[in-house]
């Protein structure tokens, strides 16, 4: 019997490790016959390493934001971009397959194998004022963590105050910030409905976080051939859309949360003016990435589109069926 | 004063250690300087200009690197590491110096071997292209000065240490 | 459990008996242990993948060095030094020394009152006692201080604000159990001051036992005093301007270290107190300093994370669990564990270990969270001035060097008696804690 040591972050209330990472573990162990049990250990390292934790083998299996290592995963932006408009289960799933068909060749995870790509609900914004109009936001100091969200935040015309994301709360509090961007899930997560109730939303999602989960290849050799395509058997499409879901589900408590504790949010229609300007102040933003990849050897506006209409169909679908 | 009296009043070390010490003493002042600085300017940018310093943040992080490990070779050779010494007020000056000898050994070669494996996760940072997020600095650069800043400090300190015993039999290390 | 507790034997035996510095004795003992779990055996040293304790090590190494939250150690030991540079600290205690010299310890009830109103604001123990022990060592030596109360008074001092506003650790702790922040910050106000109150009573006690520790003389008059009151000016417009822009939002608490260390340099260039030579003096100390407190934090992430691979968090959550007892003493059995971990883990390592396993528990039994969030922060502080891994202590040690860690922990035992009572009444008397989050909030 082998112990897979998989290192994890966030509370351990976060969806990630109630739900994700037990329910995975299970199919593991199933998947397996029991020969590899899952071990979830809470790490207290800078969740930037996490990926280097797994490729030296310092633990088995983990999950990082692609986002906190600038430069490395310029690719995996890709889903990150503005304009999707699907929630994390349908931007999961156009993630994955957008990555075994396109991305992979550029192989960014280089001495990881990939066996999850998530994305966290759509980014929406935290503030401490109403936003009635994207011209309120001008002038404001808003929190800007990494990838896609310094660009937006340059095109809003705010001022950006770049900080670690577990220095939100306190600079909300203290009125060093205004704002911030970031998932619906965090108004519960990091009590932002505290320190900034107003929350707003746009139909379109205002971008979304990229999320990888990997494990080590070293660990993958050392069990066999039979219990390694066991794992990969539970893992990879059906992981990302397990996650993906349970991430919007995290969005949905949240936003309940919110609400009963004092926040505003305020669901934007696709008709609002502020939802239209939204779309004319991000446009381009396809070209710069684009721009940006032109060295990996990689068709990214193949990619792209094949991510888009993957994410539309199956958010059609989630309609259909009412899920949604 | 000149400098070279200046030089000799403040450093307790001979020769080119001198030197030495007071250029690694040198790197981590101005940095620790500028990390100041740095702050004032991005505050007072933010609150009374509107106009922050973009990659404060990662400035810090990059100078705080440089100040610990540029002075950590003095730190170290000096032996200003911290000790709980409870034992002191019981034992002879002789076995002091006897576990002083381990201590260097134990430091010295933890040093020395980490700092290979720092060196090469600097390696790979670089082949990766991994940058700071606004300023596009490379990170594995700071990675691999604290690795030559580790390796440096493994290799002065157990030589300063032996240099030291075997130069003054009795003094240097009595209180 | 028998790695961990040899783990534990061998550490103390090389910072003990082998006088290794605290820093590597940690960081080797990590190193080795995590190695053995990683598979290592005497069979195959020469097979062994020293790749993978070695990868564990140098993340902490690298990434401890780069840590933003971090910064205000070097920074606010520098705005320490600078007041000390410039004689401002002198003319602070010889103003408290005219209002206070009458009574006895009264200077080092002041350093208590000034390490919890500093460290209120920083939120950062090391940082206050880094920055303390500079400004008020001196001084207290100067009136006849023994090296014991002094030095004990700013390393207990320090641990004062953690559970005042603006709180790192609480947030922490909110952020893991998903609690309320602004409740906790309610919450640890009055258990916060209340520690300040039982510290004064543990200086009246050492100078009760002892007169001598902190001499007393013919009170001064009222001319004397207002006199002395004209040189603690600056100094005060510097706290002013540190807590002012951090309640204000002008800065952050991480910010402020860089302000004020700024904010002492302009004063210490205004007095003309500095030289060229005495400036680059200041930063190199200060420099130096941080150094010797970062290799302790990296030697004790890396023996954490030793711990945190062998289990111990689940076998600490499987005893406590087995245990068929009342309530609250699950909730003392939790409290012992915390004290004895608390010998040799460095506190936020502590938490990050601890918190996330037993508030379940606690939650499950009825408790709540808020107060449990309190009790954990306190027993965390209590880590920090207790042998002989304590953070506190270290910083004291190392910035002044002549006091032996030992003396310092003689001197700091009547203020850790005095913090066990505290934590004592704030799990007996639960509203001592729950009383103004609730009246706040609900
Ligand atoms: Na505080
Ligand atoms: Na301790």
């Amino acid at each position: 019997q082998t112990v897979l040591n998989v290192s994890t972050w966030l509370p351990p209330t976060h969806v990630q490790n109630s739900v994700v990472w037990p329910t995975w573990g299970k199919w593991v162990e199933e998947a397996t016959e029991g020969r590899v049990t899952v071990n979830i250990e809470n790490s207290s390292n800078n969740p930037a390493q996490l990926f280097e934790v797994v490729e030296d083998s310092v633990a088995d299996a983990s999950f990082s934001f692609n986002g906190f290592v600038p430069g490395r995963f310029e690719l995996e932006q890709i889903v990150e971009l503005p304009g999707l408009g699907a929630n994390a289960e349908a931007a999961s799933l156009a993630y994955w397959r957008t990555y075994k068909k396109y991305l992979q060749a550029a192989n960014e995870f280089d001495g990881l194998e990939v066996i999850g790509l998530f994305t966290h609900g759509p980014g929406v914004m935290h503030t401490r004022f109403p936003v009635n109009s994207l011209d309120d936001l001008k002038g404001k100091k808003i929190r800007i963590g990494g990838g896609v969200q310094a660009e937006i935040g340059k095109r809003l015309g705010v001022i950006p105050v770049a900080a670690p994301g577990n220095k939100v709360y306190e600079l909300l509090q203290t009125g060093v910030v205004d704002g911030a961007f970031m998932p619906m899930v965090e108004q519960q997560g990091m009590r932002l409905v505290e320190v900034a109730p107003y929350v707003t939303v746009l139909p379109t999602g205002m971008y979304m976080g990229a999320f990888s989960m990997f494990i080590s290849p070293d660990f993958m050799d050392s069990i066999g051939k039979k219990d390694a395509e066991a794992i990969r058997s539970v893992s990879g499409e059906r992981l990302s859309l397990m996650a993906g879901a349970a991430w919007d589900k995290a969005d949905i408590d949240a936003k309940k949360f919110s609400e009963e504790n004092g926040g505003q949010v305020n669901l934007l229609s696709y008709g609002n003016q502020m939802s239209l300007d939204y779309l004319k102040i991000t446009d381009g933003i396809d070209q710069s990435w684009l721009d940006a990849v032109k060295g990996k050897k990689v068709d990214a506006q193949a990619a792209l589109d094949f991510l888009r209409i993957e994410a539309q169909m199956y958010t059609a679908k989630q309609k259909d069926t009412g899920a949604n | 004063m000149s400098f070279i009296s200046w030089l000799n009043a403040n450093y307790e070390e001979r020769g080119p250690m001198k030197w030495l010490a007071f250029f690694f003493e040198l790197i981590a002042a101005a940095t620790l300087f500028a990390l100041m600085i740095l702050t004032c300017v991005d505050v007072v940018g933010r609150y009374f200009l509107n106009h922050p310093l973009i990659g404060a943040t990662e400035l810090t992080e990059i100078g705080l690197a440089i100040v610990i490990f540029s002075v950590m070779p003095v730190v170290t050779w000096r032996g200003s590491h911290i000790v709980v010494d409870l034992i002191d007020a019981f034992i002879k000056n002789t076995y002091l110096r006897v576990l002083a000898l381990v201590s260097s050994v134990v430091i010295s070669s933890s040093l020395y071997f980490i700092s290979f494996r720092i060196w090469d996760v600097g390696s790979r940072m670089l082949r990766r292209n991994i940058t700071t997020e606004f300023l596009h600095i490379e990170t594995g650069l700071i990675v691999q000065y604290i690795a030559v800043l580790s390796f440096v400090t493994g290799i002065s300190a157990l030589l300063y240490f032996l240099l030291s015993v075997f130069t003054q039999p009795n003094s240097g290390e009595e209180k | 459990m028998t790695l961990i507790l040899t783990s534990f034997a061998v550490l103390l035996i090389m910072i003990m008996l082998l006088r290794i510095p605290i820093a590597f004795a940690m960081g080797v003992v990590g190193f080795f242990g995590f190695a053995i779990l990683s598979g290592l055996t005497w069979g195959d040293i020469g097979n062994f993948r020293w790749s993978i304790p070695l990868s564990m090590a140098s993340n902490r190494i690298v990434d401890t060095a780069q840590d933003y939250g971090l910064s205000i150690i070097p920074l606010f030991i520098l705005m320490g030094n600078l007041i000390t540079r410039s004689g401002l600290s002198k003319q602070l205690y010889a103003a408290s020394y005219a209002f206070l010299c009458h009574k006895k310890g009264g200077l080092a009830m002041a350093t208590i009152a000034a390490c919890g109103g500093f460290s209120a604001v920083s939120g950062s123990s090391l940082a206050t006692a880094a920055t303390m022990a500079k400004v008020a060592m001196p001084p207290m030596r100067k009136y006849g201080y023994s090296d014991a109360l002094a030095t004990a008074s700013i390393a207990s001092g320090g641990t004062l604000g953690i559970l005042i506003p603006p709180s790192v650790m609480l947030i922490v702790y909110g952020l893991l159990t998903q609690t309320s922040i602004r409740e906790l910050f309610a919450a640890g106000l009055i258990p916060g001051i209340l520690g300040i109150f039982l510290y004064l009573g543990a200086v009246k006690y050492v100078v009760w036992r002892d007169p001598s520790a902190g001499p007393s003389a013919e009170a001064m008059s009222w001319a004397e005093r207002l006199h002395a009151l004209k040189g603690v000016r600056d100094i005060l417009g510097l706290f002013i301007l540190v807590m002012g822009g951090i309640y204000l939002g002008i800065f952050t608490p991480t910010e402020a270290a860089g302000i004020g260390a700024g904010g002492a340099l302009v004063i210490a260039l205004l007095r003309r107190s500095l030289s060229l030579s005495s400036l680059f003096k200041t930063l190199a100390d200060s420099a130096r300093t941080s150094a010797t407190l970062f290799v302790i934090i990296i030697g004790a992430l890396i023996f954490s994370d030793f711990i945190n691979r062998a289990g111990l968090p689940g076998m600490m959550v499987d005893f406590v669990v087995s245990l068929d007892v009342a309530p609250i003493l699950v909730i003392f059995v939790i409290l012992m564990i915390y004290i004895i971990l608390g010998m040799v883990l460095e506190s936020f390592s502590m938490l990050l270990l601890t918190i996330p396993v037993f508030f379940p528990i606690v939650s499950e039994l009825g408790y709540s969270l808020v107060w449990f969030g309190i009790v954990a922060v306190i027993v965390v502080e209590i880590s920090l001035i207790t042998p002989p891994v304590g953070m506190n202590v270290f910083v004291l040690s190392s910035i002044i060097k002549d006091v032996k860690t030992g003396t310092i922990f003689r001197g700091v035992l009547p203020f850790w008696t005095a913090d066990i009572i505290r934590l004592l009444l704030v799990v007996f008397i639960v509203q001592i804690s729950t009383w103004l989050p609730d009246m706040i909030y609900k």
